[in-house]
């Protein structure tokens, strides 16, 4: 029986063809040295790992091309959500809210990044192993807060407080997630669904001197302070800081209402002048200006209030 | 001239990817191989082979809206914009060691020879799984077999059976595909 000798021969030959990439052993057996011209051809095997790899990049990249080229799709501000159970959050975000899932890729730290669209909204969502969660609030404008209210229960949301008439003019319910957040409702009575300026998604960071996290939009990150209601005793009930197209709203935490640490991406002209701006009104580094597999140029600082925020650029692209 | 098969449905993948960026994962899958054989048997090392993939499927994404359907493959196009990286690196590691590269400048593109290494490229995935996973660790990981028989717990006979199975294999299914 020959097979024997074959398996042994051609196992030499690899080794050396392994070892000596340049010169090709002479092999005796015609049918080892057919098998053996395959081998040669196999050292060259892409890593299943790039192929994957690379696919979501240019899958990312494309998505950021197709916001930013279409003017509906324009979001200065996305917020990212990061929770422990992804997949319990995500299916939450479905039944509740009806959010969309647009684009699943892995994470740039492991794990695994999703994005969501609500209405005119884009927002992200992700884990990532050993990271920690990014609690924040979520001001959503919906046609019906009653309903959306119902919705968000049934998914396994717990009652922050019911639906109610506030006296800017909102119908508004809250509601605790299970991950972290907290989501404001609202109907907007005037108009039967959001205010002019406002898109359906805004973020809203909580702080206990939440002057200081202010003072830090404005002045770290160059948002423009568009409304400012202060308590009686001068504390920040609520105030809304613009973006260009975006909006972030902040309120002091007091009470049941606990400070955010959540994380949200800025898309901005000039990464390094952004990140520089933000370090000098006492931002601290998260990562410093680098450019990114998936096209982008990207830096994160963190406000003295333990929210982070990141900075992004399209890469210029290199004609071929 | 071409020996590449114009799939059918390939302009309708660029249309598609045209309109949508999105879209443009199709045409990833259908050619990453072929770009890949073609860099790879230009560069040696597998992180710049690596490298210089990335490289022109991103500036494919980015040129994409500029393609213009001439009934000339997809896959042609994309080699060219190989072809450039190549000779870029090239030229840059030349500047870099102040000596002319050994890349010769005049490069025919061999295109029947990239078709049947991508073709053997994407048939490793057809492998039975313990096959497959002999020629990844092998040719790829560059394992010795005494290290692949302790990760597979198999005896380094088995292994080297399963590597001349999986080469009987693949040249079975060469030829049913390439005559």
């Amino acid at each position: 029986m020959a097979e024997p000798t074959l398996i042994e021969q051609l196992d030499r030959a690899v080794e050396t063809l392994l070892t000596r990439r340049d010169s090709p052993p002479p092999a005796a057996d015609p049918e080892v040295t057919a098998l053996l011209r395959l081998a040669a051809d196999l050292r060259d095997l892409p890593r299943e790992e790039f192929k994957q790899q690379l696919k979501s990049d240019l899958e990312r990249k494309a998505a950021m091309t197709t916001t930013t080229a279409t003017h509906e799709g324009v979001q200065t501000v996305t917020p990212y959500l990061v929770v422990e159970r992804l997949e319990e959050f995500l299916a939450f975000l479905g039944q509740a809210f009806g959010a969309e899932e647009t684009l699943r890729a892995p994470g740039s730290a492991g794990g695994t990044h999703v994005e969501l669209r609500l209405d005119d909204s884009t927002f992200m969502a992700g884990s990532a192993p050993g990271a920690p969660g990014s609690p924040i609030a979520m001001h959503l404008y919906v046609p019906d807060a009653d309903a959306v209210y119902r919705r968000a229960l049934a998914a396994g949301a717990t009652p922050f407080y019911e639906p109610m008439d506030q006296p800017y003019g909102d119908r508004e319910a809250g509601v605790r997630d299970g991950h972290g957040n907290t989501w404001y409702i609202a109907t907007h009575k005037a108009t039967g669904h959001r205010p002019r300026g406002l898109r359906a998604v805004t973020p809203t960071l909580h702080a206990r001197g939440a002057d200081s996290l202010l003072d830090f939009l404005k002045r770290g990150l160059g948002g423009e302070e568009e409304v400012c209601e202060r308590s009686p005793e001068g504390a920040v009930r609520h105030a809304s800081v613009r973006f260009a197209d975006s909006v972030v709203e902040v309120g002091e935490a007091r009470g049941p209402i606990e400070p955010t640490a959540g994380m949200l991406l800025l898309a901005v002209p000039d990464v390094d002048a952004a990140y520089e701006r933000a370090l000098a009104a006492g931002g601290i580094s998260l990562e410093a200006p680098a450019d990114q597999r998936y096209g982008a140029r990207r830096a994160g600082v963190k406000d003295s209030h333990g929210n982070s925020w990141y900075f992004s650029a399209p890469l210029k692209g290199v004609r071929p | 001239m071409t020996t590449l098969k114009s799939e059918a449905g390939e302009r309708q993948l660029i249309e598609a990817a045209q309109k949508d960026p999105r879209r443009f994962g199709g045409l990833y899958e259908q050619n990453f191989e072929r770009v890949y054989a073609f860099i790879a048997g230009r560069v040696r090392d597998r992180g710049v082979a690596e490298d210089l993939t990335s490289t022109v499927f991103h500036r494919a994404l980015e040129s994409l809206p500029r393609f213009e359907w001439r009934g000339v493959p997809f896959a042609a196009w994309l080699l060219r914009i190989a072809r450039n990286a190549v000779a870029d690196h090239w030229q840059r590691a030349a500047r870099e060691q102040g000596s002319a590269g050994p890349e010769p400048t005049e490069d025919e593109v061999n295109l029947e020879e990239i078709e049947r290494r991508a073709t053997l490229f994407r048939l490793v995935d057809t492998l039975p799984a313990d096959q497959r996973r002999v020629v990844v660790e092998r040719f790829v990981e560059q394992r010795s077999l005494r290290e692949i028989a302790r990760a597979l717990g198999r005896s380094e006979g088995a292994v080297k059976q399963l590597q001349f199975r999986a080469l009987e294999n693949l040249r079975a299914r060469m030829s049913e595909t390439h005559g």
